[in-house]
Order: structure tokens, then sequence, then C-alpha cells
């Protein structure tokens, strides 16, 4: 009889143990593996599939008319500028054989660059009489009308629109628009793109318009700095990029697998951009341009930089029109 | 209570089942004997529970503690080092771009070092989390890691080739650690945090269970005395007096050590875990500002994007009602604290104030005097104050951290041994008053 409690205390203390060593082990319920993808590294703001309208070309003006040199001198062209001293000229820092800073130098290199020294030392009687002024695309326009800048050598085409905005030299280079893609993609020219391709370019350049000009079959990517790109199609992302050739030839430049292909299927013409109405200013830029292409600079400063990607241009080749 | 009464005739008891063996106990309970030893049982059921319940609270109320205070393996301090390792990594991968490709010995080793404790820190957390969410968080982090690190490295090769795509390969990293990585290590520490708030109320809730069930002996306990002593005119049964004792010794340390360790863990979290969230914090905004800054510099003014970020970070940290004022307002006057926060403070304002003349440089065209000012080891440098403010976060967040082990130990301290000594004390109970019951028991078989 007497075995009865102890057993009874037995069990109790056994189910005391139990309980304790429940509480101890108890473990995450077995979780189901996670699945998880390995992400694409995709810049911000990128756009797939961009609605873009095809561009229509603008007639309404002759933009490649700009004011003959006439008679005006360095010195009227100097009395022009906010600091009579040192002429302040808007240039791109970022794009590769145009406007870069060196960053080992720190040296600002390109045509761009080499073009604009040239007028510098024409209109200053000295090449250091300068202050760059490093910004992007889209300062281009304000910074002239805010006046930050006396002038803009910045990849900038010569529009219709922009003529309303501000003055333009006359052309100091003609590019136009190409493609680059993979030496082994099988891509000669942009007419080769399919609705299973991807071509990339900057979300607010007129390149994307012009190529639904061409192609509207092809898929369009956007990202906001068209630098991007480039990223995209080493990552095979995208097929293709699609914008000036000036701005293809700098990427070309950094990857041997690269080529530009296909004829050019828009024409740009760079111009250097003024003050609206500082026609003085422009007159004797372009009367400086005018020696510049006739001389050895422009010339050497096309062979040291866009030579090599782009192959022959020459100075030549430059539209030059005057509307008086 | 009434005494036993005249035992009735049994069921008809013909082979054996559960509800014979029912019914021959329920018959027993009529004799002294056998309501002896159902008194028995219960007290043994009451007292195992009281010592069991009271064990195992103090048992989690001492792992609680330790949760909080291990430096190591634990998922809300693996989140936070994950966090605050990923913000640096990017903070330092960044500006070691600006250095052209030739970064010092002591950026290799930030990167690395902070590479290192990513990495380790999501180990931990892998064998620490406990819910599928948080596990799926951990594998994404997983597998964006080795992508990040890659692009680095892309950027890190071009940059040497001083090829200008490197910067965008940085960028790109920077986004990823940006838009991907660093919200969901947030995510995991929040969710980490928050199960520990809930453990930490569990630590200082007091435990009612086991003061209930010890309550409950000890009126029984009570009451069997006086039932006892009025059948068997014995006024003492020193087994039972000698457990009632034991019961009331373990009452008292039972709501003795409750109420210091939640004391006390209270005080850890104010005085230690608080300051030191908002110090990891503040470090954190400051790496993550300090890598837009970088990457206004590496993206050359095509970032708008990265001034925004970095205004916003800088605000957060110096702003009004921003960090470091939260921390002024709480350890403003501490003395062991306000000068760390002080410092912070002026390294901050030094640093943002630099900041502005180094967007300033790079917009006037002067892009490696901008770099110089940024990344430079000089004393003007942004890089010298925002090593000073780092510093300084780091004396406060040692500061707070010793507090925090301290106050803990505290908390353990006044846990040390109640385990043990309620589980002994239940045990020295039930010896007691099995001896007390059985010594009667005998009586009736003498």
């Amino acid at each position: 009889m007497n075995q009865h409690p102890y057993r009874t205390r037995l069990a109790a203390a056994c189910a005391a143990a139990t309980g304790l060593l429940l509480a101890a082990c108890t473990s995450p319920s077995s979780m189901e593996p996670p699945q998880v993808d390995v992400p694409t590294p995709l810049p911000a703001g990128i756009v797939f599939d961009a609605d873009v309208t095809a561009s229509v070309p603008d007639d309404s003006c002759d933009p490649l008319s700009s004011y003959s040199p006439g008679t005006v001198t360095a010195e009227q062209a100097r009395a022009t500028l906010d600091n009579p001293d040192v002429v302040s000229i808007g240039v791109s820092q970022s794009t590769n054989l145009m406007g870069y800073a060196d960053p080992v130098t720190n040296k600002l290199t390109g045509f761009d660059i080499d073009i604009a020294t040239a007028v510098v030392q024409a209109l200053m009687g000295d090449a250091t009489k300068v202050k760059w002024v490093p910004m992007t695309s889209g300062e281009r326009e304000s910074a002239l009308n805010e006046d930050r800048v006396d002038m803009v050598v910045r990849t900038m085409s010569i529009t219709c629109d922009r003529w309303e905005k501000i003055e333009f030299s006359t052309e100091y280079y003609k590019a136009g628009q190409r493609l680059l893609v993979t030496k082994d993609a099988g891509i000669e020219s942009v007419t080769d793109l399919t609705a299973d391709h991807h071509v990339c370019t900057g979300e607010t350049s007129t390149s994307g318009g012009n190529i639904a000009a061409v192609n509207d079959q092809v898929k369009q990517v956007t990202v906001p700095d068209f630098n991007d790109c480039l990223v995209l199609l080493q990552q095979g992302t995208v097929d293709a990029i699609s914008t000036d050739d000036t701005i293809l030839a700098g990427m070309a430049a950094q990857d041997p697998t690269l080529v530009i292909v296909g004829e050019t299927f828009s024409v740009e013409s760079y111009g250097i951009g003024f003050q609206k109405d500082n026609t003085d200013l422009a007159r004797f830029v372009n009367g400086a341009l005018e020696d510049i292409a006739a001389g050895p600079t422009w010339q050497a400063a096309y062979d040291e930089w866009l030579k090599v990607p782009l192959g022959g241009a020459e100075a030549a080749d430059r539209t030059v029109q005057y509307r008086d | 209570m009434q005494a036993p009464s005249e035992a009735p005739a049994g069921p008809p008891a013909t082979g054996a089942s559960p509800g014979r063996r029912f019914d021959r106990a329920v018959a027993a309970l009529r004799y002294t004997p056998g309501q002896l030893r159902g008194l028995l049982a219960i007290l043994t059921v009451l007292v195992l529970g009281a010592g069991i319940t009271g064990m195992t609270s103090i048992l989690a109320k001492s792992a609680v503690i330790e949760e909080t205070t291990s430096q190591s393996g634990r998922l809300s301090v693996a989140a936070l080092q994950l966090y605050q390792a990923l913000s640096q990594a990017d903070a330092t991968a960044a500006s070691s771009y600006l250095t052209g490709g030739t970064p010092t010995k002591e950026m290799n080793e930030a990167y690395r070092s902070s590479l290192r404790d990513a990495t380790v820190a999501l180990a931990t957390a892998a064998g620490e989390v406990k819910s599928g969410d948080d596990a799926k968080l951990v594998a994404e982090l997983n597998a964006h890691l080795p992508v990040y690190t890659g692009l680095v490295e892309t950027a890190k090769a071009f940059n040497r080739l001083g090829e200008p795509v490197g910067a965008t390969y940085q960028e790109q990293a920077s986004t990823l650690m940006r838009e991907a990585m660093l919200p969901r290590a947030h995510e995991l520490q929040e969710n980490a945090l928050g199960q520990l708030a809930e453990s930490r109320a569990g630590a200082e809730a007091f435990p009612w269970a086991a003061a209930a069930l010890v309550a409950a002996a000890l009126g029984t306990l009570v009451w069997a005395q006086i039932w006892l002593s009025r059948k068997t005119n014995r006024v003492f049964n020193l087994g039972l007096v000698g457990a009632t004792v034991v019961l009331v010794v373990f009452a008292g340390w039972l709501t003795m050590a409750a109420i210091a360790s939640a004391g006390h863990t209270t005080k850890s979290h104010e005085e230690g875990a608080q300051p030191l969230e908002l110090l990891a914090q503040a470090e954190i905004t400051a790496q993550l500002a300090r890598a837009e800054e970088s990457l206004l510099l590496i993206a050359r003014g095509d970032e708008p994007g990265a001034a925004k970020r970095y205004e916003e970070h800088i605000q957060e940290l110096v702003g009004p009602g921003g960090l470091l004022d939260q921390l002024d307002e709480s350890f403003g006057d501490d003395p062991e604290l306000a000068p760390s926060v002080e410092a912070a403070r002026a390294a901050a304002e030094t640093w943002n104030a630099g900041h502005d003349s180094v967007v300033q440089t790079a917009a006037e065209g002067d892009y490696l005097g901008a770099v110089a000012e940024a990344v430079g080891d000089h004393e003007d440098s942004l890089a010298t104050s925002f090593g000073a403010l780092n510093e300084a976060l780091t004396e406060a967040t040692k500061t707070s951290a010793d507090r925090f082990a301290e106050s803990t130990v505290d908390a353990q301290q006044a846990l040390t041994g109640a385990a043990a000594g309620l589980a002994g004390l239940a045990l020295a109970a039930l010896v007691g008053i099995a001896i007390g019951i059985q010594l009667r028991v005998a009586e009736y078989y003498a």
C-alpha cells in the first residue's frame, strides 16, 4: 500500500521533468527553405518598355544658320562677359572623350574641352583665363539664362526649340545617332533590332524618339543617366545603346568587346550656346571657329579623341551657314 | 472536516476495469488513511507545481537577460550589427572609389572588416531566426551580398584602369545597397527588436502562476494541520510544520527575486539598451550620409538624388529633433555620456559645414580639390570630421554598453541560485509533507 503515494510522486516528477525538457527543447518548427532570387543590379529610375513617341523632324526654322562673324573684335566680345578678365564656360565633366574630369590629373579633357580652349585663346588671348563650370545636360539652358556662364560647350545639339531660348554658334561638330552593341551580337544596324531586343537610351534625350522613328519594334529601356546604359550592356540586361556617336565613342573606348555599328540615323549638330541676345559674342566665336577649323587645332582634337572609335572626319565636314 | 463515515457496499466488482479502480480509490477516501493519502497527493501536486513553475519562470527570466546582454549570438544584436556593417561597407567602398583606385590601407581594412562583420552577423542571424519571414530576409541578404561585392570589385578594377564606367558600377552597388539590402536589414532588425520587447515584457512580469500555486499549497498545508490536530489531538506535526516554514521561505525568495530582477531589467533597458539603440541609429545615419556624399562626387553632379538623400540623412542626425537632439535630451545631464554626445555634435556640424564647401568646390570645377577635401586625411577634410564623429559615437556606445552589461549582471545576480534554491526548497517541502503524513498513515497500520 505504501507504494502508491510513492508511485504518484514518481509519476508527477516524471511529468514535471518531461515538461521542463519540452520547455527547454522547444525549437522553431521545421521551416521550408525560403525561395530567393539572386538580384539583377539595376540603376535607380530605370524604365523597361518605355513609351516613346517617334520624333518628327522640326523644320520650323533653319537651325544651322548663325550670325556671320562680321567685324566684332575680341575686345567688343569680351565686353559682353560678366567678368571681362575671365570667361566662364559650362562643360561636362562626366562625358568620356568629350568633356571628362580626369581623376588622376584633375584636368578636364576631351574634344569639347579642346575646342572651348581654342575659343578661349582667341577671345581672351590667354587660354588660362577661363572658369570651367561643370554641369549636367539638363542645366545647360538655365545656366545661360540665369547668367551662371557666358557660354556652354557641352555636346549640345542646335535645335529650333533651343534657338527660342538661347543663341547658337555655327556647327562645330556634326554628330549623329548610331548604335553600340557587342561585337558578336549580329546586329549591324538599327533595322536589325527586333521586338526581342532591348535598346537603352537616356530618359531626357531625344535618342528614343529617333529610334522609334526608324524602328517601332524594338523595346526601349530608359535610364536617368545614360552612363548606366554601358553597365546594362556589359551585364547583358540590354542588347544595344543608342545615342550620339560621340557619346557612344566614349563608351566603346572603355570596352574592347563593344563596337559602334550602322549608319547615322539622325544628325546632331553641336553648337556653342550663348545667352539670348548676346549676338556679339556669337559673331566673334563664329569667326574664331572658322580659324580653328582652318588651322590644325580642330583636326588635332578630333584625331586625339574621336578618330579611333569613329573613323575619319574632317573640319570641312561641318556645315557653316550664316543668316545675315 | 467531518469524520469518515461508514463504508458503503462497494459496487459489484468483477473483472478489472479502470472504472473499478477509480471506484475503489473513491471508496478508500471514506477512511482516514485514504483521506491522508489523498491529501498527500494534492499537496504533492501543488508543491511540485509551485516548484516547477517558480523554477521555470526564473530560468526564463535568466534566459531573457542572457539574450539581452550577450553581445553575440542573438538575432536583435546580429541584425543591428548587420545593418551597421552594411552601411559602413557602402560608405567605405564609395569613399575608397574617390581615391582613384589606390585606397589607403586603413580604407581597405575598414571595408574588409565591415564585410567580415556583415557575413558573421548574417551567419548568426541565419541560426537565430524563428519565423519564415525572417528566414527569407536573411536568405535574400545572403543572395544580395555577393552581387554587391561583385559590383564594388568591378568598379575598383575599372577605376584602376581609369575608365569612367567604374563610377557607374559603384553607383549601382550603392543603389543595390540602398534600395534592396539596407531596407531588408532594417526590417530584420525591427522584427528582432519586436521579439525582444515581447520577451522583455515576459521577463519583467511577476510569476503569478508560481505565486498562486505556492499560496494554494500553503493554504492547503495549514488547513491540513488544523484538520490533523483535530483528528489526532496532536498540536504539531513536525514534518508539516517544517514544510510550511520552507514554503514561506520559498514564497519570499520567489517574490524578491522576481521584483529585483524586473527592476534591473527595466533599468538596463532604459539606461543601457535605449541609448545603445539611439547611438547605433546615429552611427548608421552618419554612414548613410557619408555614402551619399561620396556618391555625389563619384557621379560628378549627374546624380541629383544623392544630394537630396544626403540632406535627409544629415537632418535626421543634426536637425532639430534629430538623433543627436534625442541623445542630448536623454543624456545631456549624464556626466559620462554628455561629453561624447557633445563631441559628436561638434564633429557632425563641422562635417556638414565642410560638406557645403566641398559641393561648392566641385561646382566651381575643382574636382580633385573637392575630392581631396572629402576623402583626404588632412586636418580639415570631411574624412577627419566624419572620423571624429564616429569616434565620439563609439566612445558613447562603449560607455552605455558597459552600463548595460553592469545592470544586467545585477539582474542576473538577483536570480543567481534562485532556480536551484526554489527547486531545493520545493523538494524539502515535499519531503517534510511526505514524512509528516506517512507517520500518521503508519499509525493506522501499527
